[in-house]
């Protein structure tokens, strides 16, 4: 696997249906991690909505799959995957806790830059 | 097809033709795969199997002969041994996910994968002719299917078993003797050419063998090593005939063995194997289970002792535990039981799984825990650090000299990697509320600005997590906890706002912020030269630019000297260590490791909850009733702490100090001649030039002087180092 590159982001905490009102570019894909957060990809701020704790992410890590690449991952993933497009996935890859973002034409596998090393040692 | 050739049995060529399973060209030689008994050649039995190719319990009578490869018998009076373990290689796990999975390939699979698919459902059809070995069923369900390119774990909503039936094999005098064969092994055989011999058939003869039916039922085998003449019973009286091969044709029984593993799952049995069929006569004398050597005296035995249930019976006996899983002895011991009880037992459970799989065909898939790294692992790894894992991290145990570091924290100023702190935000109208609730300590007299060190406690009062709790704005606070108790913490968290229904946002910053700690009495100094001329004073935190990036800074202490902990974005911890250590070359600064951390936290007397606490440890017995307020309203574990506090204790965590070298920690505590206690925490100090300790006496009236490793130590009040804390705040 080769090395991950940084997914810098924002992290938006708050209520649902706030949440739900997040309209963002069309080039900051929204990752809803739960109900109460959500990941925005890019450089991005959603000022004036004192409701929601918004913080820059530096922490994530990740990869853009190739189709070859994203049929590889698979192989370790033990869980369904959702049918719908896009999706976000969330579970074990490998053994190691990470988030799947499944689009029509890409994937991101994304994960804490904690956990990267566990992942690149097990996706050979 | 193999074409013919030579493979090595025991160490001797034997020769195979086209076509060819390893037991078959055994037979084929007049010899036996095994160590006699009857064989099905349909995976059905233990009988034939062997070690090939360095792996034991393989089952020779569907492993295709081929040129090369080595096969070994088991000995005839055990299990295999250990063997020089084959060069190993990774087996593959394919995940794969369809409606319904049909296990068997037969008219009646067949037949249910049809309709399955008429009916718009994806199929998978898992024939072991084509390869798909099934081995087991688990929760899901999953089916684990063995495939010559690896392992494959399918997830099916519905699972269809049509896997057919096994055959009666004999159980009596003589039935271990080679010679022995299934009618349909029989058939097989001569299909491919195998001479059998003067061959005779019990039961119906299969059709187009060349054999010698013979009337009447079955009284026993006679011969030596091989059978040479069978001896059956009829109306017209015993009648011993001569043979070379005796077929046997004694019934069927259900392969049902996946499905009985699968009890509560979705999984339905078609065609053949779920029809009933009639037991055999109780067996009287001999081997009832070929795999484990379980007699019909050693059922007779666990009658006796009482176990009667089929289920108890197995366990008892053992018989059903072996390679065939109970295919073989299941009919034999439901006949059993059914003539002593009046009526036959259901069958008992099957346990994954079905068919021997070697331990990496077990475990491929499998990974250990995943152990998280900081920013800075490479830094301290390059450093000569050596790491080791703590909570769920991997972390710097020490640099190669633990007391240096120590010093250095003591007498100059160094870096410690606190990243792998839980880090978390809360915010919202009710933050304050919440934690009210949450902690013992009164949340709403710390000023924004300002930090307090607070316990966590459940219902119960019992301390589960400790950490800091600082405010930043009115509604807003950051809170640490514990490397190994963030996450239970960040869940106690999440399900008491739930319960509560506050306004409260709730973010885990643990991963997203790196922390380094900078402590010693030339910490302020370093942290000048980096660009921080007013740090914030003890037990304030800031949001500050230090060495050009947005940092929070907090003063506190862990170490007992100044301490600095400084909060950071995780993709600019490199630079920032760095940036540091080269600032403080000339202070004499060097990183230090948990090990120097827990000796400097040691003297002080701060505790580390898991390390020094009990899952019972209430403040009061940690001589910690100062962190709690009881004069607030409410807070987790109020109430057990109002109803207990009156009562009397017979547990305390106290200090202790001793002159010599520390005791090793887990150390028992003596008083009396009477074990009272164990010691938690132990560091020879330098400083004190003694051995300071924490310990939990349990034994009422709590001693003042006891005995460690046979050594005098005294309680001793901590902190033991710097007792005004005046380090801390200089």
């Amino acid at each position: 696997m080769r090395a991950p590159e940084p997914i810098p982001g924002t992290r938006i905490v708050g209520a649902s249906e706030v949440l739900d009102q997040v309209r963002v570019p069309v080039d900051h894909p929204v990752l809803r991690f739960a109900s109460d957060e959500v990941f925005v990809l890019g450089d991005f701020r959603w000022t004036g909505v004192e409701s929601v704790l918004e913080e820059d992410e530096r922490g994530f890590v990740g990869w853009w799959l190739t189709p070859e690449e994203t049929a590889h991952v698979l192989h370790h993933v033990e869980w369904p995957l959702p049918g719908e497009r896009p999706a976000l996935a969330q579970g074990l890859v490998a053994g190691v806790p990470a988030r799947l973002w499944l689009d029509d034409d890409r994937a991101l596998l994304l994960v804490h830059a904690a956990y990267a090393h566990e992942l690149v040692a097990r996706l050979p | 097809m193999s074409p013919s050739g030579r493979f090595l049995l025991d160490g001797m060529a034997q020769t195979f033709e086209p076509g060819d399973t390893i037991a078959m060209a055994v037979v084929r030689a007049g010899g036996h795969p095994g160590h006699g008994g009857t064989l099905c050649l349909a995976g059905d039995c233990g009988s034939c199997v062997a070690r090939v190719d360095g792996i034991a319990y393989v089952r020779t009578c569907l492993t295709p002969a081929h040129e090369g490869l080595a096969v070994e018998r088991h000995p005839a009076d055990g299990p295999p041994g250990w063997a020089e373990a084959p060069a190993s290689r990774t087996i593959e796990v394919h995940h794969a996910e369809t409606d319904v999975a049909v296990i068997g390939g037969g008219p009646a699979g067949r037949a249910a994968a049809e309709e399955a698919r008429q009916a718009g459902r994806s199929v998978e059809l898992l024939d072991g002719a084509s390869g798909d070995e099934v081995v087991a069923i688990y929760a899901g369900p999953t089916v684990i299917v063995r495939r010559a390119d690896g392992m494959r774990h399918l997830r099916a909503r519905d699972v269809i078993v049509a896997t057919g039936t096994a055959e009666i094999q004999p159980v009596g005098p003589g039935s271990r003797l080679e010679g022995l064969l299934t009618a349909r092994a029989a058939r097989r055989l001569h299909e491919a050419g195998v001479d059998l011999g003067r061959a005779v058939a019990i039961g119906p003869p299969p059709e187009g063998v060349p054999c010698t039916p013979l009337a009447g039922e079955l009284v026993r085998l006679e011969g030596e090593g091989r059978v040479a003449a069978v001896v059956t019973r009829s109306a017209d009286g015993e009648l011993r005939s001569a043979c070379d091969t005796v077929i046997l044709d004694l019934g069927r029984s259900p392969r049902d063995v996946l499905s009985r593993m699968a009890d509560d799952l979705p999984v339905t049995v078609v065609g053949s194997a779920a029809e009933a069929y009639p037991l055999p006569a109780p067996p009287t004398a001999g081997v009832v289970c070929p795999c484990v050597g379980t007699t019909v005296e050693d059922l007779e035995g666990v009658w006796e002792r009482g176990f009667r249930e089929v289920e108890l019976v197995k366990r008892a006996s053992l018989a059903g535990t072996g390679t065939c899983q109970g295919s073989v002895c299941l009919p034999h011991v439901r006949a059993w039981i059914a003539a002593r009880a009046g009526e036959p037992p259901p069958p008992f459970t099957a346990r994954p799984a079905s068919r021997q799989i070697t331990l990496a065909e077990a475990a491929a898939d499998v990974h250990l825990d995943a152990f998280r790294r900081t920013p800075l692992h490479d830094e301290h790894v390059a450093a000569g650090a050596r790491m080791d894992r703590f909570g769920g991290w991997w972390r710097p145990w020490h640099y190669g000299d633990h007391l240096a570091e120590y010093r250095a924290v003591r007498e100059a100023v160094s870096l410690g990697d606190v990243s792998t702190l839980g880090k978390f935000v809360v915010a919202g109208p009710d933050a304050v509320e919440f934690l009210q609730r949450l902690y013992p300590t009164d949340v709403a007299t710390i000023r924004p600005g300002r930090s307090r060190y607070a316990l966590l406690l459940n219902e119960r009062g019992h301390v589960i997590d400790d950490g800091m709790i600082c405010r930043e704005t009115d509604d807003r606070f950051v809170l640490t906890f514990t490397t190994g108790g963030a996450g239970n913490a960040e869940a106690w968290m999440r399900d008491w706002l739930e319960t509560w229904g506050l306004d409260v946002r709730l973010m885990d910053r643990t991963m997203s912020l790196a922390a380094i700690n900078v402590t010693g009495p030339r910490a302020a100094e370093l942290l000048a030269r980096a660009g921080l001329a007013e740090p914030p004073r003890f037990l304030q935190h800031a949001r500050v630019e230090l060495a050009g990036m947005a940092c929070h800074v907090m003063r506190l202490s862990f170490t007992g000297e100044a301490s600095f902990e400084i909060h950071h974005p995780v993709d600019r911890s490199v630079e920032l260590w760095r940036g540091l250590l080269a600032l403080g070359e000339d202070l004499g600064i060097r990183p230090h490791g948990l090990q120097a951390l827990f000796a400097l936290r040691l003297e002080k007397g701060h505790v580390i909850v898991g390390m020094d606490t009990e899952l019972d440890t209430t403040p009061r017995r940690l001589g910690m009733d100062w962190a709690v307020n009881m004069e607030k309203p409410d807070f987790l574990g109020r109430s057990a702490l109002a109803r207990t506090s009156g009562q009397a204790d017979h547990r305390r965590l106290v200090g202790l100090t001793m002159d010599g070298e520390a005791p090793m920690e887990g150390s028992t505590i003596w008083a009396g001649g009477a074990v009272i206690g164990h010691v938690t925490s132990a560091f020879a100090s330098p400083t004190l030039d003694r051995a300071v300790m924490l310990g939990w006496q349990k034994r009422t009236p709590f001693p003042e002087q006891v005995e460690i490793d046979g050594r005098p130590a005294s309680v001793t009040p901590p902190p033991f180092y710097d007792p005004e804390g005046a380090r801390a705040r200089a």
